[in-house]
């Protein structure tokens, strides 16, 4: 059985127009100790997945299963009791996240503190510092607040505060995307030496292919609240079945000036998911759109060796 | 090399940020030309003083902050730091063009996109105010922009948009010089490759020059001719972008190339630069990325490196080089 | 090429030299390194300090009783012996004007307490809430605020009757709609930052969430319209005894002190000019102060 399993998840957000289809029926299965990479551009819903899982949006229906019990639907209670510290966050910005006018110590010792987990003073702190050691912040960094230090360090606070508690499954809110490219190796590296040490689960939300190619065993491409093409890591790179994957890898500014590959460059922006209309959501982007594409919405469907496309002509292209 | 096709020549540009608690070195002896037509990438990391390169070419310095120290900025044979405010504003939007970072908050939110670009030439050129707004709604053709839309408010495009209706304001005064600083980073990637694709062709077509600010080398490999590394206010490297790709030299560059997750090879680790971007108010005496760098020998505490060109063109500014010894 | 020397970096050397130790950077004492910076601000922490000062002292300053009446020496002009003159029933001006500063200080101090405890309450509330709650409290908030605030005064007052406690409850109620406004902005400011989801995410309560996060963040505002709010019911208590309605005589209150006044305005000035004095200074000095805080609290907001 996998740790987290996602069944028909959909989150829509009341707007003045309508429906905003944030998260439209998701499916997915997370294995314990394995990474998944979400990605995708601004406003596909990545964030909003990720933020429903650990209910900091509550699910307008479908389930989430943690080892086996619908999270998704039990009562909040029940859920801040046993498993809110199972399944923890870490945010985008690592400023905005963290608050002023609390010290480092602080910060790591909250969530420790907020959960009962340990009372003694001098217990907390030690746990503290194990969690500063851990994600390699300086014990004398513990008085100091999180404006006088860098982005990467800031990010670290963020990954001491999630790991403090223990947690089985934790979802990476783009925490590379604000930092430098030599900053963002370091991050990286913690986060997979950690994920090695403790068996921890990840989903990994970026908008960066390259970084999510890196980090990730499993990938899923989405587009506008679904899920358009999920499949291994690699196999995503070498057999890029949906469009807008394709579309998506040929725009990556790549490093380098030899063997430029051809780019697909898509007409337009992304359309609205406000009351989506049932049809395939990237047809009017799509450059090899055919009627069938505005009549029906292309279901996920399995092409082999668990690559999972939802396109019509997935395969013919 | 082609001195007659120079159009800008930065030399020993020195930039300093002043207030009453401390002095921030942001940029420290840089120099560098341009040639017509010619595409440059300044690459760095945040910090790292490219933004302040780019303002003290427009004259926009922040005052009372900012300070030219010494250097001079040659365009089209004109010194530019001794100009007053007001002959910089003639120079801006006419000559030199900047396109900025942000593109949600670079437009006035309560004028339509045509009058703003209209505003522009109307500011520069001799024109009625009917051939300006002509002018205007040509500028948005080129730039993808239904013309009949000249009418509408900037909110009332999306990011990518207005993103183009910025270059289309940069550019319509037709300038000799264009500096992106940072043009597509808050766009996203498949918005971002329509915009690049953009650039390219119009300065293929104009001549135009341009300098491009990024940290992204994928971005510099796609659109540039030649690029500068930029490291703590200095230029570390410099070169065509193939000795720089093909053939970095200075350990900051490779470094860098190391530590991005590469789409093609598969590693396990990312190559990591230890140590954090030195603090440009306290700057060392030595070469600066000496507590970084993988490959220090004892020569380089006691001196900071010359630029020295070990190739035509490629420039490092690294005390491995400057002994002779390659 | 060997690094660069200024002479503003030589001047910031000499002043590091001179300092001790660096001090602890917390976000408080950042705020107060910037107060510092800015010299209006200061000035006008300096008067407000005097002014208090002058309250607290206010029978070791004045040198009469500010009832004593002395028929001897009537509407005299400032001297030596009455520095601000005397008013039409020979009471010494200066001495009044001194313990005028007792009343407005202390009794704006208590509008801003009660209307920050009614109306900053019912700004935070709607603000953490929201939804509901939120549209029930501002649309109460917008009826009051559509009556003119120096109107509400005087009809609670006129309802009430004259007297401290109901001045109080006047300028409470006619400043609780601009209270709320302010705090639920602040509050809400607050709640758009991520931390706070980061909290939520960490599983910090409703309480916790309030008491350790909300306010700390929020106070430095809040603090803000606070200063800025006793310039303000200062004004409003003079205007009201100005017109009749606030305090009777022969309290020494400022407002009345100028109320006196206005019937010897062309014979003797002095005794309206000195009570204006006094109420414009401490008002403007609130303010400088208020403005001075906002921009060390919160160097975004100018």
């Amino acid at each position: 059985m996998a740790l987290i399993e996602v069944r028909n998840l959909k989150k829509y957000f009341p707007v003045g127009a309508g429906m905003l289809h944030a998260v439209d029926d998701v499916t997915m299965d997370i294995e314990k100790g394995t990474t998944i990479g979400i990605v995708g551009e601004s406003g596909c819903g990545k964030s909003t997945l990720g933020k429903t899982l650990m209910r900091l949006h509550d699910a307008t229906s479908g389930e989430v299963r943690f080892n086996g019990v619908d999270i998704a639907g039990m009562k909040m209670k029940e859920f801040k009791k046993d498993y809110r510290s199972k399944i923890q966050m870490i945010f985008q910005d690592p400023y905005a996240s963290l608050d002023p006018r609390m010290s480092v110590g602080q910060l790591i010792e909250e969530p420790i503190k907020v959960s009962k987990q340990l009372k003694d003073k001098h217990q907390i702190s030690k746990r503290v510092e194990e969690m500063m050691e851990l994600v390699g912040l300086a014990k004398r960094l513990k008085n100091t607040y999180p404006h006088e230090l860098d982005g990467g360090r800031r990010q670290r606070i963020g990954i001491a505060r999630a790991l403090s508690l223990n947690p089985e499954f934790i979802i990476c809110d783009e925490p590379v995307s604000a930092l430098d490219v030599s900053i963002q190796a370091q991050v990286l590296n913690l986060l997979q030496d950690l994920q090695k040490e403790k068996n921890l689960t990840y989903m990994f939300i970026t908008h960066d292919m390259s970084v999510v190619k890196h980090i990730s065993n499993e990938i899923a491409v989405m587009y506008l609240g679904q899920v358009v093409e999920k499949c291994d890591a690699k196999e995503l790179f070498k057999k890029t079945l949906h469009p807008y994957s394709q579309a998506l890898l040929s725009a990556i500014p790549v490093p380098s000036i030899h063997g430029k590959r051809e780019k697909i460059i898509l007409k337009g922006e992304l359309t609205s998911p406000i009351n989506p209309k049932p049809c395939c959501r990237f047809a009017p982007r799509c450059p090899y759109a055919k009627d069938q594409c505005f009549a029906a919405e292309p279901k996920l469907r399995d092409m082999g060796n668990n690559h999972q496309v939802a396109c019509h002509f997935a395969g013919e292209l | 090399m082609e001195q007659k096709d120079k159009l800008l020549e930065v030399k020993n540009l020195v930039v300093h940020y002043e207030t009453d608690e401390q002095v921030v070195e942001a940029v420290n002896n840089i120099s560098f030309h341009l040639g017509k037509g010619e595409v440059l990438g300044l690459v760095g990391e945040t910090g790292a003083g490219k933004t302040t390169i780019a303002l003290s070419l427009m004259g926009l310095l922040p005052k009372p902050q900012g300070h030219v120290i010494q250097g001079s900025i040659i365009l089209e044979g004109e010194e530019l730091t001794n100009k007053t405010n007001k002959e910089m504003q003639k120079i801006r939007g006419n000559k030199v063009s900047m396109i900025f970072q942000d593109p949600m908050t670079a437009l006035n939110p309560v004028k339509p996109v045509g009058e703003q670009i209209a505003e522009v030439i109307r500011l520069h050129q001799h024109v009625s105010k009917k051939d300006a707004l002509t002018k205007a709604m040509d500028m948005l053709k080129l730039v993808g922009i239904i013309p009949e839309r000249y009418k509408d408010y900037p909110h009332q495009f999306s990011g990518g948009m207005k993103q183009r209706i910025i270059i289309a304001i940069a550019l319509a005064c037709e300038p000799e010089l264009l500096i992106a600083d940072e043009p597509t980073t808050a766009l996203d990637v498949t918005i971002q490759a329509q915009i690049l694709e953009l650039m390219k062709n119009l300065q293929r077509e104009n001549g135009t020059s341009m300098i491009m600010i990024t940290h992204d080398f994928g971005v510099v490999a796609d659109i540039c001719d030649r690029c500068a590394v930029v490291y703590a206010g200095e230029i570390v490297e410099q070169g065509s972008i193939e000795q720089i790709f093909d053939n970095p030299k200075h350990p900051y560059t490779v470094a860098l190339f190391g530590s991005i997750p590469s789409l093609d090879k598969d590693v396990d680790r990312l190559h990591v630069i230890p140590g954090l971007v030195c603090d440009p108010s306290d700057l060392p005496q030595y070469c600066s990325f000496y507590d970084r760098c993988s490959e220090k020998c004892e020569g380089c505490h006691s001196c900071d490196p010359k630029a020295v060109e070990i190739e035509p063109g490629h420039f490092v500014k690294c005390l491995k080089y400057t002994q002779g010894g390659k | 090429m060997a690094k660069i020397y200024t002479p503003a970096m030589e001047k910031i050397a000499k002043k590091n030299a001179k300092r001790k130790k660096p001090r602890q950077s917390t976000p408080g004492y950042e705020a107060w390194k910037r107060f510092k910076r800015n010299k209006t601000a200061f000035v006008g922490l300096i008067v407000v300090g005097l002014m208090i000062l002058i309250a607290l002292l206010a029978p070791l300053i004045a040198p009469y009783d500010y009832q004593a009446q002395d028929y001897t020496a009537m509407l005299q002009a400032p001297s030596a012996e009455h520095l601000f003159g005397t008013d039409a029933l020979g009471r010494d001006v200066f001495s009044r004007c001194i313990y005028g500063a007792r009343y407005s200080l202390v009794i704006a101090l208590f509008c801003v307490l009660a209307a920050f405890g009614l109306g900053g309450g019912l700004g935070i509330i709607a603000g953490y809430f929201g939804g509901k709650v939120d549209t029930i409290i501002m649309r109460i908030m917008d009826v009051f605020q559509a009556i003119p605030q120096v109107l509400m005064a005087i009809c609670i007052v006129a309802v009430l009757g004259n007297g401290i406690p109901q001045l109080v409850v006047a300028i409470m109620f006619s400043a609780m709609p601009t209270m709320a406004r302010n705090n639920r902005a602040a509050v809400l400011r607050v709640r758009s930052n991520d931390y706070v989801e980061a909290s939520q995410a960490i599983g910090v309560g409703q309480g916790r969430m309030i008491i350790r996060h909300m306010i700390p963040n929020a106070v430095g505002v809040m603090i803000i319209y606070l200063v800025g709010f006793i310039a303000a019911s200062i004004m409003m208590m003079s205007s009201l005894s100005y017109i009749g309605v606030g305090l009777a005589a022969p309290t020494p209150e400022w407002g009345l002190i100028l109320s006196d006044g206005k019937a010897y305005l062309r014979t003797a000035p002095y005794m309206m000019l000195f009570p204006a004095l006094m109420i414009m200074i401490t008002c403007y000095a609130f303010n400088l102060l208020g403005d001075g805080l906002r921009d060390a609290f919160d160097p975004r907001l100018k």
